[in-house]
Formats: C-alpha cells, sequence, structure tokens
C-alpha cells in the first residue's frame, strides 16, 4: 500500500508543478506575457514543442498527475487493495508519463537547448511514480503467488 | 485493525502492511500546503531586476545611444518603441498577425511612430544573426521588408531547424531585392554589431525583460499584445499629448 501512497503523494506533487507551468503559460502568473522572457523554463515553454494535440503540454501535464491522483486515491480503497487492474492501470499511467517526460527532457538537451527546471521535477516525479507503481505491481504479483 | 465493518473480503495487503493513515494524509496536506503557497508567492513576487548579460560591457554607456529602426514619421506625436527578438515565436505572431494591422490604421495613418529595438535573447541561438541580418538590409534601406521576411519564415531558420541560418537569410535577402554581394559582405563582417547591441542596452536600461515589449509614451505593454490594446495605449498617448499642448 505505501508504494500507491507514494505515487498519491507523487502525483499531488505533480498537480502543482504542472498548474504552475501552466498558469505561467497562459500568463496568469509571472508578469503576464512571459512568452520568450529571458529564462529558460520560458524559452522551453513558448517553444513550438510545448504544445501537443492542440493543447499546451503543461496543460497535458495537469491532466495526466490529476488522472494519475484520482487513481491512486482508488487504489488506496481497501477493496481495491488486491486489486491487479489498479496496479496495471498504475503502471500504464506510469510508463506513460516517464516516457512521454524522457521525449520532453530530450527535446530540452538537443533539440531547443534550453532546461527547464520545473520540467526536470516533472520529469523526476513522473519517473517516480513509474518506479514505484511497478514496485507495487510486483509485490502484487508475489503476494499473489504466496496465496496460491 | 479493526475488523472490516461491512464484513466483506479484506485484502491481503491491508492486512499485512503497517499502514498509518493519518501520516500519509498529513504528508498529503504537507504537500498541498507547499504548493498552494508556492504558487502564492510566484503569483505575488515582485519581478526580478534583470542583470545586464555577459556579453555586453559593464558600462552600457559606452555603447553609444541606441539606433532603433523607425518606422512613419520621425514626427509623429506618439512613439512606440518596440523590443523584440527575430527568433522570439511571440514576437512573429506579433509581427505577423498584428504588425500589418498596426502599420495600416496607426504608423501611415500619422498617429504614431514605431521604433524596433533587437533584443537577442540568449537562449535563441539565431537571434544575433537575424539582427545581422536585418541591419545590413537597411543599410540598403530595406529593412522592413527583411524584418517582415525573417518574421514570416521563422519557422525555417530558427534554432533546430537549421545549423546555418545564413542560407535562409540570404535567400530572403535576395527576394527582397538586395544587393547580395554586399549584403553578404556586411554579414560576414559583423558590422552592425554594436547597434545591435546598443539597442539590446536600452532594453536594458528601460527594465524590459520579456519579448516582445512595447513602451508607448512610458506605458509598458509586455507580450504579443492585440491590435485593439496597442491602439488604446496610442489613444491615450495622443490625448495626453494633446492636453499638454493645450496647457502649455
Amino acid at each position: 500500500m505505501n508504494k500507491r501512497r507514494t505515487v498519491a503523494a507523487l502525483a499531488l506533487a505533480g498537480i502543482f508543478v504542472a498548474l504552475y507551468l501552466t498558469l505561467t503559460r497562459v500568463g496568469l502568473i509571472g508578469g503576464g506575457a512571459l512568452v520568450c522572457a529571458v529564462g529558460s523554463c520560458e524559452v522551453v515553454n513558448a517553444s513550438r514543442w510545448a504544445t501537443f494535440v492542440g493543447l499546451p503540454v503543461a496543460v497535458w501535464g495537469l491532466g495526466y498527475y490529476l488522472v494519475t491522483f484520482a487513481v491512486a486515491g482508488v487504489s488506496l480503497q481497501e477493496r481495491f487493495g488486491d486489486s491487479m487492474q489498479v496496479s496495471r492501470a498504475l503502471v500504464f499511467l506510469g510508463a506513460t508519463g516517464f516516457l512521454f517526460s524522457a521525449w520532453l527532457t530530450y527535446l530540452e538537451l538537443f533539440v531547443i537547448r534550453a532546461i527547464c527546471q520545473w520540467c526536470v521535477v516533472s520529469a523526476l516525479l513522473a519517473t517516480g511514480i513509474f518506479v514505484a507503481s511497478l514496485l507495487d505491481y510486483r509485490e502484487l504479483q508475489r503476494l499473489a503467488k504466496t496465496q496460491v | 485493525m479493526a475488523a472490516n465493518p461491512s464484513g466483506g473480503r479484506r485484502s491481503r495487503r491491508a492486512r499485512s502492511a503497517s499502514s498509518r493513515p493519518n501520516s500519509f494524509y498529513l504528508i498529503l496536506g504537507a504537500i498541498a500546503l507547499v504548493g498552494v503557497g508556492g504558487l502564492a508567492y510566484v503569483a505575488l513576487k515582485p519581478e526580478a531586476a534583470i542583470a545586464p548579460p555577459a556579453d555586453l560591457p559593464a558600462d552600457l554607456a559606452e555603447l553609444g545611444p541606441p539606433q532603433p529602426y523607425v518606422r512613419g514619421d520621425p514626427n509623429a506625436p506618439v512613439q512606440i518603441h518596440e523590443f523584440a527578438d527575430f527568433e522570439c515565436p511571440s514576437c512573429a505572431r506579433f509581427a505577423v498577425i498584428t504588425e500589418p494591422d498596426v502599420r495600416t490604421r496607426i504608423i501611415d495613418a500619422g498617429r504614431a511612430n514605431l521604433s524596433y529595438y533587437d533584443l537577442p535573447l540568449p537562449q535563441h541561438l539565431h537571434s544575433y544573426p537575424a539582427s545581422h541580418a536585418a541591419a545590413c538590409a537597411d543599410e540598403q534601406g530595406r529593412f522592413w521588408e527583411m524584418h517582415d521576411r525573417i518574421y514570416e519564415a521563422q519557422d525555417s531558420w530558427s534554432t533546430g531547424r537549421t545549423n546555418n541560418p545564413k542560407n535562409r537569410f540570404r535567400d530572403m535577402a535576395r527576394t527582397v531585392g538586395l544587393n547580395l554581394s554586399q549584403w553578404e559582405e556586411c554579414y560576414d563582417s559583423k558590422k552592425y554589431q554594436r547597434r545591435i547591441d546598443a539597442n539590446h542596452a536600452e532594453a536594458i536600461r528601460q527594465g524590459i525583460n520579456s519579448t516582445p515589449s512595447f513602451i508607448v509614451n512610458g506605458q509598458v505593454l509586455r507580450g504579443a499584445i492585440s491590435f485593439d490594446a496597442l491602439n488604446e495605449a496610442v489613444t491615450k498617448a495622443a490625448a495626453a499629448t494633446q492636453s499638454g499642448d493645450t496647457a502649455r
């Protein structure tokens, strides 16, 4: 259960990071017009890769963390404690976030050549979620075997 | 652990886990507190002052006065100062979408003139080359034509698209009708570095730290603002100038 709690806690932290990036992107915080401003986060956030399928990447990140937090919350309900489906859903979410973050980090390092520290924090959180969800899945598998 | 009130199946983990729900919710509460506090701090803190970039002299006065590119009547009642970076996507959005209207309805109408200052951001690797390309077009009296081409085709020469933007700029210089050998010699020599730096220094003096930014009679407008926003600022500035004239 502790791994699922870790997922929930990391996802909650991710919600705030993504919210910050989203609010910066739409200009509600950080001076109102940080587009192209001096500072790597603004460069990354204003680059053409900051939009994915018509929506800012920060908004996708916010949605991702909200869904992950919700699923982690559900997974903590006692009746889902042994649920492999919920565990698989967490692994799926973890893997999606991890791969997407890896792609974005690659773009930052080699294409945009600017590193946004908040994107790095988000990537670390997504990695943590992935690892915790994998450990949860393995623990469940092990428990299932010992019960048979 | 208390007995399951529903009388249903308890999960194997629930029985075995050393779960402490209270400390878990405390941790969640702490994360939420830090998150909300952090966002509130960022939203409320004053903007940080900007430090002059390393490639400019410590004493900006050494560069001399700025030499912006001016469009419109030099004696127009209102002056619009634009600080922009050729590689900035928001600047391109303003130049391509909004500026045509600004030219027709404000500049050409004689209500204001516009001065363009280079503000090449260090993260944009091809900003300086673009500023050189435009400065060398200005030498042949075609700055604004080149300015428009550079912004319109930003996607074709910006960082990540090409490692050699000069080829793209040369194509633009040809399209604009410049004397190519003269333009190329000028571009390669970087002879307008000081002009670009002096324009950049003016941005620092004015406390401008994002692009595009506009100053209309002392009022600072940040971002790729709409025609209406700029038009309103010009109208207000004109009214202020007029009432000042009447008072004299």
